[in-house]
């Protein structure tokens, strides 16, 4: 995996104003800790910081970080949002050992077209949108594939199905579903009158 | 229509509804969302309400989460009472939500379908709502700055 160069001002100001400010010139307040290192608050260029992200590799892409003449490899930790505009409004930095096995979040890519569920109305019911995985920052697979053109109504795919690229482990409950095949959504009778959908998921056992 | 089974305290004080939400503004379980861009007061009929206008958009497939649960009770007293008294009746129940809230999910039917059900349901809330779609799909960028 090709690393990411990303340049970084040390030294900003703490606080919310002084974060605001950033923000308004472009630039982005983030922090830099891991291995030891004292944590340093630090700034990104708003726009390096997309493209440095929008790569093939993703959110999980190895960034060598270009802090005041030291330069780390980074992966991105944890992105903070505005809760409205869904801008980013702060970045971790967790600085990573190259030989070293990481945590990290890999998207899960639904490949294939589930026929069997299509043919009796139901739904793909994804459980696992990322999967954690653990593997040396290089082997942080981008996505991980699951071909869904078996799966049927009532069945399901469970961790342990799933592929993983060599070198990359799991510490997710092989149990656990990924994806599963939901059974038609059925129109209860009198719904106009206010009765439920039973296929609509029950309300208050899915409140987020 | 959605309400507690069971309280504490039967009635409540009204609260303010300053600030944007601080939680639940991702779309977690499903690949589109409603997305409140204003703060409110949600009925459970208004909830309902705009599920069903989603779910009968939609028809067939589909499966809608609901992530918002109205567990205020709101009181009001009776038509041509004087003043005084104590505090009126509980009458209905509703989800308090500030902006970034995501209030509906939906999965299952494509982005165009999804869309045009939401923008039903959207008719039926009281306040401004936008339909989402989960970041890095469909088009939008993971990283938004």
């Amino acid at each position: 995996m090709a690393e990411i160069t990303l340049r970084a001002t040390a030294g900003r100001g703490i606080g919310s104003s002084e974060s605001r400010r950033l923000r308004r010139e472009g630039q982005i307040p983030a922090v830099v800790y891991g291995h030891g290192m004292e944590a340093v608050a630090v700034a990104v260029s708003g726009r390096e910081l997309r493209a440095a992200l929008s790569t093939d590799a993703g959110l999980n892409a190895v960034l060598s970080l270009q802090v005041e003449g030291s330069q780390y490899l980074a992966l991105t930790r944890e992105i903070q949002r505005h809760p409205v505009r869904g801008t980013v409004v702060h970045v971790d930095f967790q600085v990573v050992d190259p030989d070293e096995a990481v945590a990290a979040e890999v998207p899960v890519v639904l490949v294939g077209e589930a026929l069997a569920v299509a043919h009796g109305d139901g739904v793909v019911d994804q459980q696992l949108f990322t999967l954690t995985v653990h593997a040396t920052p290089s082997q942080i697979p981008t996505s991980v594939e699951v071909d869904v053109s078996e799966l049927t109504i009532g069945g399901s795919i469970r961790v342990a199905d799933v592929v993983l690229p060599r070198g990359v482990v799991t510490d997710l409950d092989p149990e656990a579903a990924v994806v599963h095949g939901a059974p038609p959504r059925v129109q209860a009778r009198g719904e106009g009158e206010g009765g439920a959908e039973a296929g609509a998921a029950p309300a208050g056992s899915v409140e987020g | 229509m959605l309400m507690p089974r069971k309280v504490k305290h039967r009635k409540q004080q009204r609260g303010r509804l300053t600030g944007s939400a601080k939680g639940g503004t991702a779309i977690t379980f499903g690949d589109y969302g409603i997305q409140a861009l204003e703060p409110g007061w949600l009925t459970a009929r208004q909830i309902e309400a705009a599920r069903i206008a989603m779910t009968r958009h939609v028809r067939r497939g589909g499966k809608v989460w609901i992530r918002v649960f109205p567990d205020k009770p709101v009181t009001q007293k009776p038509a041509e009472t004087r003043m005084g008294s104590g505090k009126g009746n509980p009458e209905h129940w509703v989800a308090v939500v500030r902006p970034g809230r995501v209030l509906f999910e939906l999965a299952g039917v494509d982005v165009d379908l999804a869309r045009a059900a939401m923008e039903r349901a959207i008719q039926k809330l009281p306040f401004k709502a936008r339909f989402v779609v989960r970041p890095g799909t469909h088009g939008t960028a993971e990283v938004e700055v």
